[in-house]
């Protein structure tokens, strides 16, 4: 959505839409050196900027955001696969589809974030609690959006590998998967998503390393500007993951009609 | 095919689906036989089951009554020995051209399959294409590929079901002298569908006439015009009229229905 | 003999029923046998047991209570804010040129980032709390609002100029009624994000009521009967009340279809 907004964008815009934040930035910066607003409840863009600097010439940039992205993969990996292997089984098996139904929009209603205090009971802050954790967040759309791709396998092509005689792997993998995958990478975008924001709830819960982390030391230590720079790291990681799973999808779809193109 | 392969024998078959609790009847005592390499249409309005005929041919249909034989063997399933090409040109979407002409051939061994791919795709006028699409084909040459995707397998029958029914009228034509000359090079047996007449005469050696509510066979009419066909010729039209009266579309304006 | 008849809607009831009857028949089971691993699971009659002492005592009601004018409020506030800073992007080019990368770019960061900052900013109270339930439902009905104006038909604009209609007329007799199914879509949304961000806000700004709260204390006391108790009134007190709203959107949007036919 935002980069289709930015494309639709002219020059004349283009310019608007960098000098309106710029415009932000400087009054922001203004207002604090004017005193307007005191440095220890809004930090000055320069000074954010002196933060993320210094945080990565001390390596401890690198070394949380590598921390966080360690255990979003791991939990990924592990709810996805789960995910995509449990919708499916569901789309494809009727009786499975009435046992874990049922179960699986029962347990949507919980909001994640309420296992968590469980969760922490049964499995303690470690490692491991963190990743399935974050395996549980990417887990639900993952579900859903495999089951409904696969159980939105038009009736045609079901026809045509009868016909031609496609059976159990080859039709799952020639059939089957190929065409339900739109939605499966819809599903891997929002399972994606959802496990960034859940690695970083489980980081400010408890841990030693971490962008969570950064935010939680630096609101203990009472410094404004690590939690500051915490949250736009957070924003720019989760930004960048769904921009490269963007453009990996742009490479995986070329037998896509492109629909932009359609239009202009 | 040199020897008699590619015969298909219908007998007594009857079909009826359920409907609400209530059995309608959809084929009511279809007995056809076709020879081997053969083109026989089946024409009919909407709704007199002809589709349905074609299936239980293609067994996709079972659960009916009656025989079907393909060279004197009981139809279980879809099988190789029986091509189809379908009115939506049903090509896979994320497969390019030479792979959805491919996709019956997925034991063969990568040579002999290119080598299939490149012999069928030529035979359709399509070489050139393999690495496009389908979304980048028009509607003409999509059902191209399906009918090379049908042929690559050598089936015996090729099951036609209304396969220029989306094409404009020109492209349409055009397809049928195409049908006309695959069919006469491959020499095997076409059952196609359609409701254009038209089509079916140019085409045809037989053209089965079916009505409606239950679906039956009406008439069989034999068209024995030498090849290639004129569309205009007087013989042509003689025979248009004589299936045109079968559904009682009168002799007094022949053509209302033609244009 | 005489075939026992059963409704299509029973039989549809009775399947719906029976997996979760077997489910809870099982875990029963599993603790009966004493597996190790039950060691701390309770019982689903446990936490029945748990749920009869929650319903005799005043702070469990109290819990609901706080815990749903918190949504609300919150919620509502959200709506209202998302529901013109849509309407606003979606009426002028301007505002979006302005406005739309600003609120891109902050959307990029997942409601739990702001956390830390928002305490920091307002401390461990109720403003925080409910400041970010508002933000979690701003979003989607932003979003869903500019979509909607933007997406009216060109026609219905056509006609409306025809008839001379300008300015509030035409936002409120065009306009609003053509981005209306998009704008509930993004009210439905708004809703279950504020419910989920409600535990977010619940458990990592501590508070004294809450149902939340009552998670955290149990898990404080490991209680897990208590928690379970929590998990489940969330889960059923969210879905009655995404039903809830679901029929109030259809209800309004289809009074809204009749009475302009009418």
């Amino acid at each position: 959505m935002a980069k289709k907004f930015l494309q639709r964008l002219g020059l004349k815009d283009k310019l608007l839409a960098i000098i309106v934040p710029l415009l932000v930035l400087t009054a922001w910066q203004g207002a604090v050196s004017q005193k307007l607003c005191s440095e220890l409840i809004l930090t000055p863009p320069l000074t954010l900027l002196k933060t993320l600097l210094e945080l990565a010439q001390s390596g401890d940039l690198t070394l949380n955001i590598l921390a966080s992205l360690k255990r979003v993969m791991i939990g990924f990996l592990f709810g996805g696969t789960s995910g995509f292997v449990v919708g499916i089984l569901m789309a494809l098996s009727p009786f499975l589809n009435r046992i874990f139904g049922p179960l699986i929009k029962a347990l949507q209603q919980v909001p994640e974030f309420a296992w968590m205090p469980l969760i922490i009971m049964f499995l303690g802050i470690d490692e491991f609690a963190k990743y399935f954790f974050v395996a549980i967040g990417a887990f639900y759309p993952m579900v859903l959006n495999t089951y409904q791709g696969v159980s939105g396998v038009p009736e045609k092509y079901h026809e045509l590998a009868r016909v031609f005689e496609y059976k159990s792997f080859r039709y799952l993998f020639k059939v089957i998967i190929p065409s339900a995958l739109p939605s499966i990478i819809t599903g891997i975008r929002l399972s994606l998503g959802l496990s960034w924001m859940f690695v970083v709830g489980a980081e400010l819960f408890g841990s030693d390393s971490g962008v969570g982390y950064l935010m939680t030391w630096g609101r203990s230590v009472f410094q404004i500007d690590l939690v500051m720079a915490g949250l736009i790291l957070v924003g720019v990681i989760g930004f960048a993951m769904n921009f490269l799973l963007e453009r990996a999808e742009k490479q995986f779809f070329l037998w896509r009609e492109p629909v932009e193109g359609r239009h202009a | 095919m040199s020897d008699n392969k590619g015969t298909l024998e219908i007998r007594n078959l009857s079909k009826s689906f359920i409907v609400d609790n209530n059995p309608l009847q959809i084929l009511n005592n279809i007995s056809l036989s076709v020879s081997s390499g053969a083109f026989v249409t089946i024409v009919g309005s909407s709704g007199c089951g002809k589709t349905t005929l074609l299936r239980i041919m293609l067994g996709l249909e079972n659960h009916y009554t009656g025989e079907a034989l393909i060279d004197g063997k009981q139809i279980i399933g879809p099988g190789t020995d029986r091509g189809i090409v379908f009115q939506d040109h049903r090509l896979l979407p994320w497969l390019t051209v030479g792979e959805n002409v491919a996709f019956g051939l997925d034991k063969l061994k990568q040579k002999e399959k290119k080598f299939l791919v490149d012999e069928h795709l030529k035979l359709v006028g399509l070489n050139g294409f393999e690495s496009a699409y389908p979304y980048q084909l028009s509607g003409g040459m999509a059902q191209r590929v399906a009918i090379a995707r049908a042929l690559a397998n050598k089936p015996e029958i090729l099951l036609l079901d209304e396969p220029l029914g989306a094409l404009d009228a020109l492209t349409r034509m055009y397809m049928q002298q195409e049908l006309e000359r695959l069919w006469l090079l491959e020499k095997i047996t076409m059952i196609m569908v359609t409701h254009d007449i038209d089509e079916a005469i140019y085409l045809s050696d037989k053209v089965v006439i079916m009505s409606s509510r239950p679906g039956v066979i009406k008439k069989i009419i034999d068209v024995q015009l030498s090849r290639p066909r004129d569309r205009a010729s007087s013989d042509f039209m003689r025979i248009k009229a004589e299936i045109l009266q079968e559904f009682h579309l009168g002799t007094e304006y022949p053509f209302a229905y033609a244009i | 003999m005489k075939k026992l008849h059963i409704s299509k809607k029973t039989k549809r009831i009775l399947g719906a029923i029976a997996v979760p009857i077997v489910f809870i028949a099982f875990w029963q089971l599993f603790i009966l046998a004493g597996s190790p691993s039950a060691r701390f699971l309770p019982s689903p009659y446990k936490v029945l047991q748990k749920f009869v002492i929650l319903f005799s005592e005043p702070t469990y009601s109290h819990n609901i209570a706080v815990s749903l004018q918190r949504v609300m409020i919150g919620f509502f506030i959200g709506t209202l804010a998302g529901f013109l800073f849509g309407l606003l992007m979606g009426l002028s080019k301007t505002a979006e040129k302005i406005f739309a990368p600003f609120f891109h770019a902050v959307r990029q960061v997942p409601m739990i980032g702001w956390i830390p900052l928002i305490i920091m900013l307002f401390g461990m109270n109720e403003l925080p709390r409910v400041l970010i339930i508002s933000v979690a439902a701003f979003y989607p009905i932003t979003l869903n609002t500019f979509s909607g104006v933007r997406n009216v038909p060109r026609e219905y604009l056509e006609l409306a100029s025809v008839y001379g209609i300008k300015g509030i007329m035409l936002i409120r007799k065009i306009i609003i009624p053509a981005a209306l199914p998009s704008i509930t879509t993004g009210i439905s949304l708004g809703l279950a994000m504020s419910w989920s961000v409600l535990m977010v806000a619940e458990i990592f700004i501590q508070t004294a009521f809450g149902i939340g709260t009552q998670i955290q204390r149990g898990r404080d006391r490991f209680d897990i009967a208590l928690v379970l108790a929590g998990i489940i009134t969330v889960g059923v007190l969210g879905y009655a009340m995404t039903v809830l709203v679901q029929k109030i959107l259809t209800a309004v949007e289809r009074g809204r279809v009749i009475s302009t036919v009418k």
